[in-house]
């Protein structure tokens, strides 16, 4: 299967909630979704043969009032690298988790959850893993989040 | 580091107990490894890392592209050349341009110079944990001296070399490089063969590390394994392979695989994979073209992103960089290969029966790395 017809599958299955489907080089495609579908077209594009999670995370973009979530997922059967995106609103920082459709998201998530501040709904172990355990000093990763006090 | 809270911890069943390893350097840096136990079998295994966490992805934001190199060399002392291509790959990808070819061929030398080294170094702590003699340690710490030696013949240090920048490398090959370089891996390569006979092909080693840990191929996928630990469960993949940089498009290697999945695939294939490093390295020296070896870049990078990824001793490393146009990152997102391998030992007391004795085992063919995990 082309990348071609993968797009034109995923337009014909979703379309509004496809907002942009890219290849920027040779290996890499990156396809932004509505954040409500995210889920679904999590598990289309897994049948699609996406099948091992290399990372995920998150970047703060304040002035948008946007978070912008990622997942990064490596096909064995096409061999190329999906950046799976969608924005989310920054003041209520919540995304449906994908542990269920990629098990080996879990770690990546856990850790934006802690650095970044973002709730994924449904992750299994929302827990500390990173900082230390008495932290309550905010999201490290945030672009709010001063340095100041740890400048030498 | 979140569990360590008495009031956060689960009650246990009669008979069972939990077992802290660490977190005074139960490996190579500072971790922790819980484990649900009766004594013999192994009922839970939690992973609990961040004893060493330094914020580094927050340390980049605030840095020049060029100073990234140094803090990021921190993640693995012992394999820092690949961390840092993977940064100035990302780099290299946003400013749109590449190395000139003499200076992919040097980097690819001290790319694969510092997976011998890495690996000797896991294979020695690999054996300690089964058991094994401490000879063996000394051993591979020994023979990957004439390695360090020409690296700090190149590069002017041991370890972290910051030697690959964006643009290129910054030095030249050294007067008598090259000689130095066959006599190392000519050496290296007998040891290697007296690795094999003497210690890998052992009956006794193998009745330790065989059907230990057993990762199932489709297992290795879903959990999202990298490196060794992912090819010895038959997954063919490499980035050397599959997304080609340095000068590995136009040298002729294969990728080691193995099917079995168990602790002993996992030691195997980094042993073949140092038979293949010293190929590589010997094509690169032979084949290197003549020409300059740096561009010259400016400071501030165009807007965009890029995803990177590059194979580490210890598998795939990515990064993904997000640039707004000024002169330091806007975002970069860090993914080593520790970080995704060192929870897969969490899963596998839920597939396979394990034995107390079988943890460290299992915990050192993977290799992972607390520093490379916490970042």
């Amino acid at each position: 299967m082309s990348m071609k017809e993968l797009e034109k599958k995923l337009r014909d299955r979703f379309g509004e909630g496809v907002i942009d489907f890219a290849i920027p080089r040779k290996n890499r495609l990156i396809i932004k979704v509505d954040a409500s579908i995210v889920k679904e077209i999590a598990m289309f594009i897994k049948e699609n043969g996406f099948d091992m999670p290399i990372s995920a995370g998150a970047t703060d973009y304040p002035k948008d009032k946007r978070f912008e979530v990622f997942w990064v997922i490596w096909s064995s059967i096409h061999n190329l690298v999906l950046i799976l995106k969608t924005d989310i609103d920054r003041d209520n920082a919540e995304i449906d988790s994908l542990v269920e459709v990629w098990r080996g998201v879990q770690k990546f998530e856990r850790e934006t959850w802690e650095l970044m501040g973002i709730n994924y709904k449904g992750h299994p172990k929302l827990k500390p893993l990173l900082l230390p355990e008495d932290w309550d000093e905010g999201y490290p990763l945030r672009k709010d989040f001063s340095l100041s006090p740890y400048k030498v | 580091m979140g569990i360590a809270r008495v009031e956060e911890v689960e009650e246990l069943k009669d008979g069972l107990m939990r077992v802290s390893i660490g977190p005074q350097h139960p490996i190579s840096g500072q971790g922790r490894i819980l484990v649900v136990t009766d004594g013999e079998t192994v009922y839970d295994i939690e992973i609990d890392i961040g004893y060493s966490h330094r914020g580094i992805e927050k340390i980049l934001e605030n840095r020049i592209y060029i100073h990234g190199i140094v803090p990021l060399e921190r993640m693995v002392m012992l394999d820092t050349s690949p961390i840092t291509m993977c940064y100035v790959r990302a780099l290299e990808e946003l400013y749109g341009v590449e190395a000139p070819p003499r200076a992919q061929y040097i980097r690819t030398i001290i790319l694969e110079m510092n997976r011998i080294i890495s690996h000797t170094y896991a294979l020695g702590l690999f054996a300690e944990s089964a058991a094994w003699n401490p000879a063996i340690f000394l051993w591979t710490t020994a023979d990957r001296e004439p390695f360090l030696d020409l690296l700090e013949m190149l590069t002017g240090a041991r370890w972290s070399y910051s030697f690959i920048v964006p643009g290129g490398v910054r030095a030249d090959l050294p007067q008598g490089f090259k000689e130095a370089a066959f006599e190392a891996i000519k050496f290296f390569r007998e040891r290697l063969d007296v690795y094999v006979d003497s210690w890998i092909d052992n009956y006794l080693f193998e009745v330790r590390t065989r059907n230990v840990g057993v990762i199932p191929r489709d297992k290795a996928i879903e959990w999202g394994a990298a490196g060794p630990s992912l090819r010895a469960s038959g997954v063919e993949y490499d980035t050397r392979k599959h997304d080609p940089y340095a000068a590995y498009e136009e040298l002729d290697f294969k990728i080691i695989t193995d099917t079995s999945g168990d602790s002993y695939a996992r030691g195997g294939v980094r042993v073949k994979e140092m038979y293949v490093s010293l190929d590589i390295i010997e094509q690169a020296l032979e084949n290197i073209p003549d020409g300059p070896i740096k561009r010259s870049l400016p400071q501030r990078a165009p807007p965009g992103e890029a995803y990177a990824r590059v194979e580490t001793a210890r598998g795939e490393i990515g990064m993904y960089v997000v640039s707004d146009g000024k002169d330091k990152p806007y975002r970069v997102k860090i993914s080593p290969a520790s970080f995704r391998n060192i929870f897969l030992i969490e899963m596998l007391p839920k597939i396979e029966e394990l034995r107390f004795a079988d943890v460290p085992v299992i915990f050192y063919s993977l290799d992972p790395w607390f520093l490379d995990a916490d970042r």
